[in-house]
């Protein structure tokens, strides 16, 4: 399999674009901060994307309103992403595109508000009756509006694994030939019901999260929203990269646990592995799941030790940004694009006593060094797993 | 042009329970349904604790898999809700408007979209593909494009779940729906089953057209239930007749389903 990767950006904690990204991730700046969300009284650190709720939309999707809607405008509007989808429209047809985003909030955030104000008839207030914000394609919704794409559009929602498994499914689009090109997102924001959620099964830690550190105590939540283009080879010129597999896979075991023998993960990146046709010596860096959970980075460092050498570098970039939940998958793989276009692979942040239990051994420093294949893991709740491999356009 | 067949259904509502009281209603007999939900896939234990959008899903996605005789493990899975599970957004929204600490951790992991898919494969014991997915009012022409699109492009059988739930109070501000409607096809590439029930074309259209509105059935009511307006075609599957639907699939584009019954002549020439 070989689809080419057009313009991509990400917007997230370490901030708005590529290029403040790309200074934190070579100066190893951190995004997290202590929790600072109004109404918000846990003790712990958040990715917030600084100054989002001043963000305003324009006129005409000004019914889309929500904090999760206003993160989808700011990061579209970021590194010519809007550019590159009008110049694809004329180049493929907007009716030969198709959307597909990943989010696990979707806006309810809003929703969240909305009940906050309820009227005495528990009816909503009229500000908050807006029938396409509080379902969970309203992410979907709202990049159809505002780019005017008028291919098929859907919006996956598994958890953890939602923006990877949006690269699955335009993968089968395009390849099925339902479509030329896909814009490709996932949009997570900040809100209530995961802060206090992921806090009532004790997974939220009260410190900086420490990914495949010994003293790992739990996540970090942070909020993000990327895009990519997905297309047939032929519609991008020059093209830097290319989407070669994607694995899914289901663990069948627990819903809010991982499979002790890491089985479901086991399966997402050995079945990338294979539709990529890429043996595992041949994968040079893989961005982790790597929540800084005491399960996943245990599990998932016994199912890297059961596949991979030392020659394959491996690390977390949740300490940069928080665990985006529903948009995690294609920010990571975005990290991971970037890492093969600096040639500077990403060194585990806050991780300064590495677990030497673990069956593979991360980096904590970044390292400057040729990526010709990269993988990038994300495992959701329900079990549900995606592991993606990308390769060098010219390889 | 996109072509699968039809290897099983499955149908719940509270007014017929599956497949078999579905075509007694059709038919104009009386069924005695009482609205039991009762998928003999969860243990019991575990039913207790499942939420209702999870019984729902399990339960037809059960009755597809039987009716085509095929083994649940080895089938992938796409399940599709407009609104998802509103009980349980309605829960976390009102604990977390009075006193956010108390929320319940089963209910929080419950609520993520793809509970439907996880029970269904610790039950099943599945290590097959799951997706969750959602396109509001177009969801069952999203669902149903995404679930044969998958199933061709992989050569696999995939068994897809719609269902949206009554919603509560508040979400009736947004969305009137009293009935709850749930319903799965398992589709499978042509030549996967010698006996498929029947067949389905797909094609887009760059066009809007109206949602349908849900038929009326017995007595139940399934105005504004997303997931219901897959009746003309699961009528037309279990009548043995042929149906041609458009659904929309965005304010932009439409999909035309045509259903072909297998036990009518492939092609009927004047």
């Amino acid at each position: 399999m070989r689809l080419a990767i057009g313009q991509y950006t990400a917007t997230s904690a370490i901030g708005i674009g590529l290029d403040p990204m790309r200074e934190a991730i070579r100066s190893r700046r951190s995004g997290l901060r202590p929790n600072d969300l109004a109404n918000c009284d846990l003790e712990t650190w958040i990715g917030r994307v600084d100054g989002l709720e001043s963000v305003s939309l324009p006129d005409e999707l000004g019914h889309l309103m929500s904090r999760n809607n206003q993160l989808a405008w700011l990061g579209l509007q970021q590194d010519g992403m809007l550019d590159s989808i009008a110049e694809l429209k004329e180049r493929a047809g907007d009716d030969r595109i198709g959307v597909i985003i990943g989010t696990s909030t979707s806006s309810i955030g809003r929703t969240e508000e909305a009940y906050t104000k309820l009227l005495p008839n528990e009816a909503m207030a009229p500000e908050y009756c807006q029938p396409e914000v509080h379902n969970l394609h309203s992410p979907g919704i709202f990049v159809v509006e505002a780019t005017g794409i008028r291919g098929p559009a859907l919006t996956i929602s598994t958890a953890c694994s939602s923006s990877a498994k949006v690269f699955a499914s335009a993968a089968r689009w395009i390849n099925h030939g339902l479509v030329d090109a896909v814009l490709v997102g996932g949009i997570d924001s900040l809100c209530m019901s995961i802060l206090y959620g992921f806090n009532s099964l004790e997974l939220v830690s009260p410190e900086r999260c420490r990914p495949f550190d010994r003293r790992r105590n739990g996540i970090n939540i942070g909020e993000s929203c990327g895009y990519a283009i997905v297309a047939r080879e032929e519609l991008i010129d020059h093209a830097e990269f290319m989407l070669l597999g994607y694995g899914e896979s289901v663990d069948a075991y627990h819903m809010s646990h991982p499979h002790p023998e890491g089985k479901g993960a086991m399966l997402a990146m050995t079945r990338a592995l294979e539709r990529a046709d890429v043996a595992p010596t041949d994968v040079d860096y893989i961005n982790l799941h790597g929540t800084a959970s005491q399960a996943n980075d245990r599990i998932e460092a016994a199912a890297l030790g059961q596949l991979f050498s030392e020659h394959t570098l491996a690390s977390s970039t949740k300490a940069w940004t928080g665990h985006t939940l529903g948009a995690a998958g294609i920010l990571e793989a975005i990290i991971t694009l970037e890492a093969m276009r600096q040639d500077l692979v990403p060194g585990t942040l806050n991780c300064d006593e590495p677990d030497d239990d673990f069956a593979f051994d991360v980096i904590t420093e970044n390292v400057e060094r040729p990526v010709r294949h990269a993988m990038t893991n994300s495992f959701g709740f329900g079990g549900n797993n995606a592991t993606l491999v990308f390769g060098c356009a010219n390889d | 042009m996109t072509e699968v067949d039809i290897a099983g259904f499955g149908i719940w509502s509270a007014s017929f329970a599956d497949p078999g009281e579905f075509r007694a209603v059709l038919a104009g007999r009386e069924v005695e349904s009482e609205g039991t939900l009762k998928p003999e896939l969860i243990p019991a234990r575990e039913r207790r604790r499942a939420p209702a959008m999870v019984k729902m899903a399990v339960e037809v996605m059960d009755q597809a898999c039987k009716m085509a005789d095929l083994d649940p493990a080895a089938v992938a899975s796409v399940f599709g809700s407009g609104m998802g599970d509103m009980q349980i957004t309605d829960y976390m929204c009102r604990t977390l408007a009075t006193s956010p600490r108390a929320v319940s951790p089963t209910k929080f992991h419950n609520s993520v979209h793809n509970a439907s898919t996880g029970y269904w494969s610790i039950a099943t014991g599945s290590h097959c593909p799951a997706n969750a997915v959602s396109a509001y009012a177009n969801t069952v022409a999203a669902t149903l494009l995404e679930t044969s699109v998958q199933a061709l492009e992989e050569d696999t059988p995939v068994l897809m779940a719609i269902e949206e739930l009554a919603a509560p109070q508040p979400f009736k501000s947004v969305i009137e729906v009293d009935a709850p409607f749930a319903a799965a096809l398992l589709l499978v590439p042509p030549g996967h089953s010698v006996t498929p029930l029947g067949s389905l074309s797909l094609a887009l259209r760059p066009e809007f057209v109206d949602e349908p509105a849900p038929p009326a059935l017995d007595d139940a009511d399934f105005s504004n239930n997303f997931a219901a307006t897959i009746l003309p075609l699961l009528i037309a599957l279990a009548e043995g007749q042929r149906a041609s639907v458009s659904l929309p699939l965005s304010r932009r584009s439409t999909l035309d389903v045509t259903l072909e019954h297998a036990a009518a002549p492939a092609t009927a020439h004047a």
